[in-house]
């Protein structure tokens, strides 16, 4: 079993601050979900445990199986185990799909021993026929020219072959269409086991119908204000975010209240 | 009489070639004095040893068994090493179809007619310092001859390698004339073997004749002991076509001037440049396309990458000549810098001297992509590799117009290496 622990995290993006001292501990076997209302920082925290260097972390820890990972930059946090699905995947030309992702695996691998090219391929066109994806968009560029569902399925592809201990899913949902969405749940459900954990963030519930979560996390103003099971999501759903804030008396100006 | 044309006389002798080519190098010789070096905008190699200063010399060795080894020869082939002519093998279907590819002696000696109609025609020897001393002191060279109408389809090769196992400058002439409708791809190989401080002063003249088309791919490995003057000229004919892809792999500095003069109407050059630099090597390169014909179309398209301390210059000139009417001139020039030691420059020139052209340019001097990098290294790649792909990524446009998939996985380990090498020395 494997853990993750965020303590009192803050953050800032060129000083401002986003994160104002998060709590948050998983384990494999789980799945959580953050839910929040748009501009809370729910991106900036998958992105700082992650390691993206353009979020200055400026007190708390992040700590993967009791060991603070702070120090580490993104691609060895990468090989520990952690994965990010990106809500704007980047395009890289000239590198085949198939490829970055047989590099991706074998980084995580010794040098002498990388996977057989016979067993990478047999796993790529299975998980791809899994997730509904033709097996000619391995051989396409990374993301070029994807639309933008094409890119999220890629993303949960990468997860699948990649599988790392803990994935975050950042808005993963986001312009999906319900076929899209069954697809994206089909992945991660499959992933579900005592190795896997997930933290999925999203701004609507629609998704954790099709992904039931073990712990709903809701965050407003860069803090967790209130935690709970599934039916809190759904809770969200009829009430709205500023329904929650209301009832726990936070003084929080949400920027969109159409949740 | 001076000690140098005394030199070159000599070498002339000792070599039997006709007088009518002599008296060319004579003229050069004298001509040399009178003239300077050529201007090529941001690119500063007036001290470097780029002049032809020795005397030519009769030098002829065999290339050793451990560099012979390592080259596979395929078929329609011509291998020099140095002044030595190590092989050139010419299929019998095509000798009977006309083409001639042979040594610059047998030129000379076999093939007059083609050497006093083209030699110095595209490029000219009374322009600059560095093209007249070409003339006085070349020493080897090739030339490929495509009868009218006559299409090759395999490409014909050659492997140029200079001998800098001698103290001796390395001055090679290359005449490619495609006759009236003639199609031929090309691919050179210029290499050096030794490790002597050298000059080299490499002329390349492409001549498409009307309605021909060459494709001229060259992989340029010259050593980091030899300063390079790299001149390759195309002269087109009406609807002509020629497509340059040029790999500049070089280790030491080098000038690089590439031109296409798009004469007759309709006729089309493309030229692609992808350079490497690495160390404190400088590289600059200056290509241009001018149109004198009508509808002619000239694009340019470089990449570069540059590490360490080293130096890369592009410049793009674009040359509408006044009447030619429909004229198309494009050119995008592109450095990535992996060093904040190294220096690049992307200077688009457009020079426009009629109105119903159409005419544009794209420069830039940047670093990877912070977004791409961080993409790729989230997913468990190291920072070396991550830059890789992407710089595999930003050269991927070039490379690929490469016409064969041979040269282009061979300049993509060789790029490969390059930037390992440069990654490990930051």
């Amino acid at each position: 079993m494997s853990t993750l622990e965020i303590k009192n995290l803050h953050v800032s993006i060129e000083d401002k601050e986003i994160l104002k001292g998060l709590n948050l501990k998983m384990s494999t076997g789980e799945i959580h979900a953050i839910m929040g209302p748009n501009g809370t920082g729910k991106s900036t925290l998958s992105e700082a445990i992650m390691g993206n260097p353009a979020y200055e972390v400026t007190e708390g820890e992040i700590l993967l199986n009791g060991e603070n990972i702070l120090d580490w930059p993104v691609d060895e946090r990468a090989r520990a185990g952690l994965f990010l699905a990106m809500q704007y995947p980047a395009e890289i030309p000239g590198v085949t799909n198939a490829e970055f992702i047989r590099s991706a695996i074998n980084a995580r691998r010794p040098k002498d021993d990388p996977i057989s090219i016979r067993k990478y391929l047999k796993d790529l066109e299975e998980t791809m026929d899994f997730l509904d994806m033709p097996f000619s968009m391995a051989e396409r560029y990374l993301n070029e020219g994807f639309s933008g569902g094409e890119k999220k399925r890629n993303e949960i592809l990468q997860m699948m072959m990649i599988k790392p201990n803990f994935a975050i899913l950042d808005e993963i949902d986001s312009g999906l269409d319900i076929d899209a969405l069954k697809v994206v749940s089909r992945g991660v459900n499959e992933m579900r086991g005592p190795e896997f954990g997930s933290l999925i963030i999203t701004h609507y519930q629609r998704l954790l119908n099709y992904i039931i979560p073990d712990v709903v996390h809701v965050m407003m103003d860069g803090r967790i204000v209130k935690v709970g099971g599934p039916e809190l999501a759904k809770r969200l759903e009829d009430e709205g975010y500023a329904g929650l804030r209301d009832e726990l008396g936070l003084d929080i100006k949400l920027t969109d209240d159409k949740a | 009489m001076s000690e140098n044309k005394a030199a070159v006389l000599a070498f002339a002798k000792q070599v039997a070639e006709p007088a009518w080519f002599t008296d060319k190098r004579v003229t050069a010789l004298e001509t040399a004095k009178d003239l300077a070096l050529p201007r090529f905008e941001k690119i500063k190699y007036q001290r470097w040893p780029i002049e032809l200063t020795k005397d030519p010399k009769v030098v002829v060795n065999s290339l050793p068994q451990e560099k012979r080894a390592k080259i596979t020869v395929t078929d329609d082939v011509a291998l020099e090493f140095g002044q030595h002519t190590e092989m050139i093998e010419l299929s019998d279907e095509l000798k009977a179809q006309g083409v001639i590819m042979c040594d610059w002696q047998t030129a000379l000696k076999e093939h007059p007619e083609l050497v006093q109609a083209y030699f110095m025609e595209a490029v000219k020897d009374d322009v600059n310092r560095l093209n007249a001393q070409h003339v006085a002191k070349v020493t080897s060279g090739l030339l490929i001859y495509i009868p009218k109408n006559v299409v090759i389809k395999e490409p014909l090769t050659s492997y140029f390698i200079q001998d800098a196992t001698v103290d001796q400058d390395f001055v090679h002439h290359v005449l490619l004339i495609a006759d009236t409708n003639s199609e031929v791809s090309y691919l050179e190989n210029l290499q050096t073997y030794g490790d002597q401080t050298t000059t080299a002063s490499v002329i390349v003249e492409v001549f498409a004749k009307a309605g021909s088309h060459v494709k001229f791919a060259s992989v340029d490995r010259l050593g980091k002991n030899t300063t390079a003057y790299l001149n390759r000229r195309g002269h087109l004919e009406q609807d002509a076509k020629v497509d340059w892809s040029m790999g500049m792999m070089n280790d030491g500095n080098i000038v690089g001037d590439f031109d296409s003069d798009l004469i007759g109407a309709g006729s089309h050059a493309e030229t692609k440049v992808v350079a490497i630099s690495t160390g404190k090597q400088v590289q600059g390169i200056d290509t241009r396309v001018t149109n004198y014909g009508r509808h002619s179309i000239g694009h340019i398209l470089q990449h570069g990458v540059i590490l360490e301390r080293s130096s890369l210059v592009f410049n793009g000139i674009g040359h509408i000549i006044h009447g030619a009417k429909g004229a198309d001139a494009q050119q995008e020039s592109r450095v990535l810098m992996l060093s904040t030691k190294a220096r690049g420059d992307a200077n688009p020139i457009l020079l426009i001297d009629d109105n119903e052209v159409t005419a544009g340019h794209a420069a830039s001097v940047g670093r990877v992509d912070q977004d791409q990098l961080y993409y790729l290294m989230s997913r468990g790649l190291s920072k070396d590799v991550a830059e890789r792909l992407v710089i595999r990524g930003f050269l991927g446009p070039v490379l690929t117009a490469i016409p064969s998939r041979k040269v282009q996985n061979e300049l993509s380990d060789m790029i490969e290496r390059k930037l390992v090498d440069g990654q490990e020395n930051k």
